[in-house]
């Protein structure tokens, strides 16, 4: 009786490579927290506008919906008929005044990042605070800057700024890395020499100094060329490991009988080869965008950041340079830059140790 | 730019732009006249250092120099010698003295001067008493300077006391007449030698301690002086008449890089020396500003007058670069040690006092000064608090709220007073943007000039309302309304410009050669936290009437030379006082060296002409308040605001006196200081 139903049992599929790390992973506590926080950071980036902000998330006005939050994503994005109507950027009341009948839907917390909210901008709210005396209030959650610019709204926008620049940055020296790397390794001989060769060249360059010279050469120094800076100096780790893990897996078994088969060497690469090298460089990933998001940091810290208006993390840091008695410039910028780089290594470290079969030995 | 970049703050000085140098004459006499630049906002302390910004350091001055050097003074329009002039020839001694009629003018003692004045006024309190108080109104503020600014009394000085004073930046040079910036200034006014200088009313005159007559012709053509025969350069030569004439020689070799001292010295046909102690200066035209002119820094022939033509940098060749460490002074100080970017220690020369073994002048209130280089003003008040330097420059944020524990006064007090140095939004009148007047009057009108004053400058600085600071003599009387903020007049002056928003996008825009332009463009400031905050407010205040701005702080050599090569739309800076209206010819007549802006109004050029010709002083008056006035018509500026003295002293300091160029930059200025014996 049994043996007909062991017959109809299939034996378990063998888990891939990914779900296998996946669960490894999520037996860590450290590491899923950190995760977790990530994901909290990106849903905070994504939705900066909503939770903070002076214009309206939705609103209907003269019988149209509109969105004009958009505008803190780009300031093209901003309907014009606001502009128009001379609401000089000014929406609660002159929503109210101009049109009786439209309503709005408010971002949670009513607060700018890029200048002081003024007197009955919200009607009946006072002024924020500004000099040394916005200390944290129920208003401004975290304080507000020397300018009276409240610092909450100013942490909520500069997330995005702090993931986009690791995010970005780190896309592209992947991209690049991982393309120069798989190459190399792959083709070896001359192809090998010369993008070493590169890699070596690129490494010797110091991207905080570029930066440097970039800022002061460029028109218009923006964020976005400074991740730029940062991709196109940060891949050489990345191309390194990548070309180490192809010198080792192209002589593999698997990809021997790939070769048999008749694929080409794109099919190799791509399909049997790349896969099995991506987990080792997913660690200098991890970590490349925790050293991204500090170096932008560092770099407004010291002024040499996105122009102003800024609301990145470290220009906060910079305000507080001027008065370190005006501590919530200093504490909550500093605290979300030391837990956003913390949660990035946190993950980085349980990548490794979930994808490296050595360390899982050595765990048994 | 202090333009300053932020400027300049401290504008102070150092930019000495156009008039001469002023000043150095002895060691009470430390100033420098020309208007410079001011680099800082104000802020930090404004930076009166010169690059930088001080702002926007203030003060910094000269633009020329970041140019480099090459050549000299770009800024400087005038040629120094028309070509068709021909070559200076002196008549003899005796022929002038025959066919002059000479006037005696002032020779004084600028120290003496002081005292005097002082007396004419009683100490509110006892320096006790003050230093006990607070700074917090304007009753303590003038009770400490009553009480503390005071000579002292016979033997109540230490003589042998040193001082620590602070230096935003470096100094470029520390040879006089490469002078630039507010820092060379505050250094080389102490060790440089000089005849002439002016006092805290900006009134010229030769200085006793190294001219026994100063004579100028009727006409006003000639200036002679006598000096006196008991100078010596601190290696022990005699300072001789000789020296001046060379000085005047290397200063107009169009070979040498001189960054700001050409300017005013320029005007003068020549300057020869009939003997060690006889001096006469020759002017093209009997101008009110020969006065200025022949005030020009002195170097030693001895010394520089086989070198200087092999190596007109005065920088580059091996005896050069040893001067540079160890220049040999004519002042009351010498430089005995030297730090690059950390200190410079002065000694008073035994020498500048005491000649052949006889007192022949005071002996300096101080036997040693260090200056330390404290490039960002917390740190320097930090250093301040410790006791670590005895006075800084101070910045508003720094004023109000982090001088006001018993931390600071428990070793300093500070005081303030109004300084004629302006701060200023330049509009680049040759762009799209700004050349009409009426776009330059809707700028002044959507700024937030309310916030700006009350927040950012933390309401210690007062509204400017034109070029001349209104307690001046050559200022309009007319009453000028400070602008406020008003966006439907801004609105409806660029509707009027044609600057609509036709497009749809929510930017007014215009069409220039068959294109339409969007009214977008960059204003460039220094990098201190007042000028980007300030900058920041007009983006906000111009983004409510669709107009966008890139604001873009920039270091202070690159934003020099920006404005220099007038590429620009707009920029924030300040500028400082020179000591004679005419100073600022430099900045508002047609194609002038440091008219940024490019303005040009063939009605100021007339103005600034007569006003340089006539001798009266109340006719003299009326022409610049009428360039005041047209000025303040046209907006080439958006004029922001006046930034007064903040000034930190160690209560060990007595004697500081304020004058509109701040508590230094004048006759005897940082000479009047001293420190009670114990």
């Amino acid at each position: 009786m049994s043996e007909p139903a062991r017959e109809s049992i299939p034996p378990p599929r063998p888990r891939g490579f990914w779900a296998e790390a996946w669960n490894r992973y999520r037996r860590m506590p450290l590491a899923m927290a950190a995760l977790i926080f990530i994901g909290f950071l990106a849903a905070v980036a994504l939705f900066a506008p909503a939770i903070a902000g002076t214009k309206p998330v939705i609103c209907k006005y003269k019988g149209r919906l509109y969105l004009p939050c958009l505008a803190y994503y780009n300031r093209g994005w901003e309907p014009v008929v606001f502009a128009r109507d001379k609401f000089r950027g000014e929406y609660p009341a002159n929503l109210e005044a101009k049109d009786p009948e439209s309503w709005a839907i408010w971002p949670l917390v009513f607060q700018d990042p890029y200048r002081a909210v003024r007197r009955d901008e919200w009607p009946g709210l006072p002024a924020n605070p500004a000099r040394d005396q916005g200390h944290p209030s129920s208003r401004n959650l975290f304080g507000t800057t020397q300018t009276g610019v409240d610092v909450f709204a100013k942490m909520i926008h500069g997330t995005t700024v702090a993931l986009l620049v690791g995010f970005v940055s780190m896309g592209i020296a992947a991209t690049i890395g991982i393309t120069v790397g798989a190459l190399a390794g792959y083709f070896g001989g001359w192809l090998d020499v010369v993008f070493s060769r590169i890699t070596e060249v690129v490494m010797c360059i110091p991207p905080l100094v570029l930066i440097l010279a970039l800022l002061a050469i460029v028109e218009k120094p923006t964020i976005w060329k400074m991740m730029a800076v940062l991709g196109l100096t940060g891949w050489t780790g990345i191309s390194r490991l990548m070309r180490a893990e192809f010198l080792r897996l192209k002589s593999a078994e698997f990809v021997t009988a790939a070769r048999s088969v008749g694929a080409g060497p794109g099919r190799i690469i791509l399909r049997h080869v790349l896969p099995n090298a991506l987990a080792p460089v997913m660690v200098p990933i991890t970590f490349g965008i925790a050293a991204a998001i500090l170096t932008e940091s560092g770099l407004s810290f010291l002024g040499f950041g996105q122009p102003p208006p800024s609301a990145s993390w470290g220009s906060l840091l910079n305000d507080a340079r001027s008065n370190l008695k005006m501590w919530w410039l200093v504490a909550f910028p500093g605290a979300a830059i030391f837990l956003t780089v913390l949660a990035f290594n946190l993950v980085g470290e349980g990548l490794q140790q979930a994808t490296d079969p050595r360390l899982r030995e050595a765990r048994k | 730019m202090q333009f300053r970049p932020q400027p300049p703050c401290s504008a102070a000085d150092g930019g000495r732009l156009f008039p001469a140098w002023f000043g150095r004459a002895a060691w009470r006499t430390i100033a420098a006249g020309a208007v410079l630049l001011v680099a800082g906002c104000g802020g930090g302390g404004e930076e009166p250092t010169p690059k930088p910004e001080p702002v926007l350091t203030p003060a910094d001055p000269e633009p020329p120099q970041s140019a480099g050097g090459e050549a000299g003074n770009p800024a400087e329009p005038v040629e120094p010698a028309a070509p068709a002039e021909p070559p200076f020839a002196p008549p003899p001694l005796e022929a002038l003295n025959r066919d002059t009629t000479w006037i005696d003018r002032p020779v004084r003692d600028a120290l003496a001067d002081l005292a005097i004045e002082l007396a004419e006024q009683p100490p509110l309190a006892t320096p006790a008493e003050a230093l006990a108080l607070k700074n917090d109104s304007a009753e303590h503020n003038a009770t400490i300077l009553s009480a503390v600014g005071r000579l002292p009394a016979e033997g109540e000085a230490d003589l042998s006391a040193s001082v620590s004073r602070h230096l935003l930046v470096d100094l470029n040079s520390t040879n006089p007449i490469l002078i630039s910036s507010s820092a060379e200034n505050d250094v080389l006014g102490l060790t440089g030698f000089g005849l002439f200088s002016f006092d805290r009313h900006m009134e010229p005159f030769a200085s006793a301690e190294t001219v026994v007559s100063w004579q100028t012709s009727v006409d006003g053509t000639l200036d002679k002086v006598v000096l006196r025969d008991d100078l010596v350069w601190s290696d022990g030569e005699p300072i001789t008449a000789h020296d001046v004439a060379f000085s005047f020689t290397v200063i107009m070799d169009d070979r040498v890089p001189v960054p700001a001292v050409r300017s005013g010295t320029d005007q003068l046909r020549g300057v020869h020396a009939y003997d060690d102690q006889t001096l006469v200066f020759f002017h093209r035209e009997p101008l009110a500003t020969n006065v200025w002119n022949i005030n020009f820094p002195v170097i030693p022939r001895h010394i520089y007058g086989d070198t200087w033509e092999a190596d007109p940098t005065l920088k580059d060749s091996p005896e050069h670069v040893a001067l540079e460490a160890q220049p040999v002074c004519g002042g009351p100080y010498e430089i005995v040690r030297r730090i690059r970017g950390q200190e410079i220690l002065l000694r008073a020369r035994p020498s500048w006092h005491t000649v052949d073994g006889r007192q022949v002048r005071d002996v300096p209130f101080f036997e040693e000064i260090r200056f330390r280089i404290l490039e960002d003003p917390n740190t320097a008040l930090l250093a301040l608090k410790k006791g670590e330097i005895d006075e800084m420059a101070l910045t508003p944020e720094q004023w109000t709220t982090q001088t006001i524990d018993e931390g600071f006064y428990a070793k300093n007090t500070k005081a303030t007073a109004p300084e004629w140095v302006s701060f200023h939004f330049a509009w680049n009148t040759t762009s799209p943007f700004f050349s009409d007047r009426r776009v330059r009057r809707a700028m002044s009108h959507a700024f937030d000039h309310e916030r700006m004053l009350g927040t950012i400058c933390h309401g210690l600085y007062t509204p400017c309302t034109g070029i001349f600071h209104p307690t001046a003599w050559m200022a309009t009387t007319r009453p000028l309304e400070p602008y406020r903020q008003d966006l439907d007049r801004a609105e409806a002056l660029l509707d009027e410009a044609g600057w609509i928003d036709r497009d749809n996008d929510g930017i007014r825009d215009r069409e220039i050669d068959g294109r339409s332009v969007p009214f977008e463009f960059t204003i460039l400031c220094g990098q201190q936290p007042m000028a980007q905050d300030i900058c920041t407010l007009l983006q906000e205040s111009l983004d409510r009437i669709g107009v966008r701005v890139a604001v873009r702080p920039t270091e202070f050599t690159v934003l020099q030379q920006n404005m220099l090569e007038k590429k620009f739309d707009a920029a924030f800076g300040g500028w400082g006082t020179g000591t004679d209206p005419d100073t600022s010819e430099n900045i508002w007549a047609t194609g002038a060296g440091r008219n940024f802006g490019s303005y040009s109004n063939p009605e100021v050029d007339r103005l600034y002409i007569e006003g340089r010709t006539e001798v009266d002083r109340a006719k003299r008056a009326e022409k610049y308040a009428r360039i005041q006035e047209i000025l303040w018509e046209d907006q080439p500026y958006t004029w922001l605001y006046w930034r007064n003295s903040f000034h930190g002293f160690s209560k060990d300091l007595r004697g500081y006196v304020f004058s509109p160029r701040g508590p230094f930059h004048y006759s005897p200025g940082f000479g009047s200081l001293w420190k009670p014996a114990p």
